[in-house]
């Protein structure tokens, strides 16, 4: 086990960004998490770097409780790296940037040279080491971002879109990369994504990021569905001939005709009042109750069945009964679309 | 203008003949203002980066007072620590009064606020990657700091050069706090008055053309250094 969260909470400005209950990450595995924006993607990165201390709950690394104290800190950030979004590079030349982590740990000068060698021929940078680093294209930063990331061995490598902004052959380079050590070195990694099919290329696992709530993609709620382009840009995303999506900011590539669509389960909202108008209101007949953990699972016939997750406080809330009615609401950020050859 | 013409004409033989009194002044000068701005940025460089760096009840009154120093008038600084170290004053038996350390306290307080206000200017400046980036790569806490600074540095630089020209300039506390004695405490800027007072033009012109010409040069050795340091890296 690599991370263990037990009701991790993370408030910014009185909006509750992170609520993850208990989750576990396991170790030499690829994580995929995808979320929409502000679903707290980098704020939960940020918490496992340990760069940032959560306002409640607690955080366990490999079986151990994390305090923040100064020593304790510099320990498990070192086993650490969080690759950010837009990598900065220090001031100076590639290979200065790249020795940064060994020469903090007090590696010695030839080990140094060694090892910044090796990874920057890891990562195709090799003929840029006497390169100054603020000349360096989006993908090349990336690139030398990642190897300096790389330099120091991380038991676990946190990449808040690593391939953001970058052209598709630096890409397919990046992802390769973080695939091979996983492949050889058994770095367990997280890639925070907001494409799925990219998440589901890369990862032994797909976490999904909603409203703060982490939640592991199940095999529910996956449907085939046709995909049509409507004027203003919006996508009209068809299940049958009775259930369809309207979705305005879709940011996965290459979605055209059919395609797979992917309903978090925790992310749809029950609601009594039919009278509410946004758009993806559904009404559907309850089908089943049950109990999983702290949780009520219902399943919902709206033309397609689909599983809604519920807490216990919503449930209570709602006091759904099997036969009757329930009105539906779906965010678009609950809504994770692919093409379907992923 | 023939005043004018006549006063340059005998500043510009003062300074090619090397007076030696003129010599005095100015490495008097140079002494007191670089001690100052040394303990200056000693301890303004670091408050500059401990406010930068943290957050506390009161920092932005902090921030209005530090700037509000920074339009502190000489003669005030001066009657402030003449209270102090006068004969009567507090501190009257360490017989600082008329002295170049006299001097230097003086300008040091008048620049550190200078010093500070500015070396929080550079590090605000600083994209808080850089200190996400040190730490995620296992720096300490002081190596963070330092990478901080080393790419502050230009910013920094110019703060303890602005800090550097406004005390070779000043006149209030070398006045008052050191008295102008000959060959001991006369600055630039204190003899070029008394010439003034005197209608010795010349000295006073060529002690103007040195004050400038000094720190021309050390804006000129800052911007050098900047660039070279910048084709370093390439």
């Amino acid at each position: 086990m690599l991370y263990k969260t037990d009701r991790l909470i993370k408030d910014f400005t009185g909006r509750r960004i992170l609520d993850i209950r208990d989750f576990v990450v396991e170790k030499h595995k690829i994580y995929a998490l995808t979320g929409a924006n502000g679903a707290g993607k980098t704020t939960l990165l940020t918490l496992l770097a340990f760069l940032d201390r959560p306002d409640q709950g607690v955080l366990q690394f490999c079986g151990r409780t994390v305090c923040y104290d100064r020593d304790s800190l510099l320990r498990v950030r070192r086993r650490v790296v969080l690759l950010d979004q837009y990598p900065i590079l220090f001031t100076g030349p590639v290979w200065k940037n790249v020795e940064f982590g060994l020469k903090v740990r007090g590696v010695n000068r030839k080990q140094r040279e060694q090892r910044v060698n090796e990874v920057l021929a890891l990562v195709g940078m090799e003929k840029f080491s006497n390169a100054d680093a603020h000349k360096l294209s989006g993908g090349e930063s990336k690139r030398v971002a990642l190897a300096r990331g790389l330099a120091v061995s991380p038991e676990v490598l946190l990449c808040d879109e690593p391939t953001a902004n970058v052209d598709e052959e630096n890409q397919e380079i990046i992802l390769g990369i973080l695939k091979k050590i996983n492949a050889e070195a058994g770095t367990s990694i997280m890639v925070a994504t907001h494409y799925l099919s990219q998440g589901r290329q890369l990862a032994d696992h797909s976490l999904i990021l909603s409203h703060g709530k982490l939640s592991e993609r199940g095999n529910e709620n996956n449907f085939r569905c046709s995909v049509k382009q409507e004027r203003g840009g919006s996508l009209f995303c068809e299940l049958n001939d009775s259930c369809g999506l309207r979705l305005e900011n879709q940011q996965e590539d290459d979605l055209s005709g059919s395609c797979k669509v992917y309903i978090d389960p925790a992310g749809i909202f029950c609601f009594q009042d039919a009278g509410r108008i946004s758009a993806n209101q559904w009404t559907g007949k309850i089908l089943c109750i049950e109990q999983a953990g702290e949780h009520v699972l219902l399943t919902v016939d709206c033309g397609v069945k689909l599983k809604i997750q519920l807490t216990v406080s919503e449930y209570q809330e709602h006091n759904p009964l099997v036969g009757g009615l329930v009105n539906l609401s779906i965010p678009e950020e609950s809504v994770f679309l692919s093409p379907p050859y992923h | 203008m023939d005043l004018l013409l006549d006063s340059l004409h005998s500043a510009f033989l003062l300074l090619v003949s090397g007076d030696p009194e003129l010599l005095v002044i100015v490495a008097v000068s140079l002494k007191v203002s670089t001690v100052s701005t040394l303990i200056a940025s000693l301890f303004g460089i670091p408050c500059g980066f401990l406010i930068s760096y943290s957050s506390f009840f009161g920092k932005r009154f902090l921030l209005t007072c530090l700037n509000t120093l920074l339009a502190l008038p000489t003669v005030v600084i001066g009657l402030l620590v003449y209270a102090f170290i006068s004969r009567h004053g507090m501190f009257g038996s360490l017989e600082l009064l008329y002295t170049q350390k006299a001097i230097i306290i003086g300008q040091v307080i008048l620049i550190i606020p200078l010093v500070t206000s500015l070396t929080i200017a550079a590090i605000s400046r600083i994209d808080n990657r850089y200190r996400k980036t040190a730490l995620t790569l296992g720096a300490t806490r002081v190596q963070m700091v330092l990478v901080i600074i080393k790419e502050a540095r230009y910013g920094i630089g110019a703060a303890v050069i602005a800090a550097f020209g406004r005390v070779i300039a000043e006149v209030g506390i070398s006045m008052m706090l050191g008295g102008n004695a000959r060959g001991f405490t006369r600055t630039m800027t204190t003899a070029m008055a008394l010439e003034y007072d005197k209608g010795e033009f010349a000295l006073a012109v060529a002690l103007g053309l040195t004050l400038m010409t000094i720190a021309f040069g050390v804006n000129l050795l800052f911007h050098f250094f900047q660039g070279r340091t910048w084709a370093d890296a390439v």
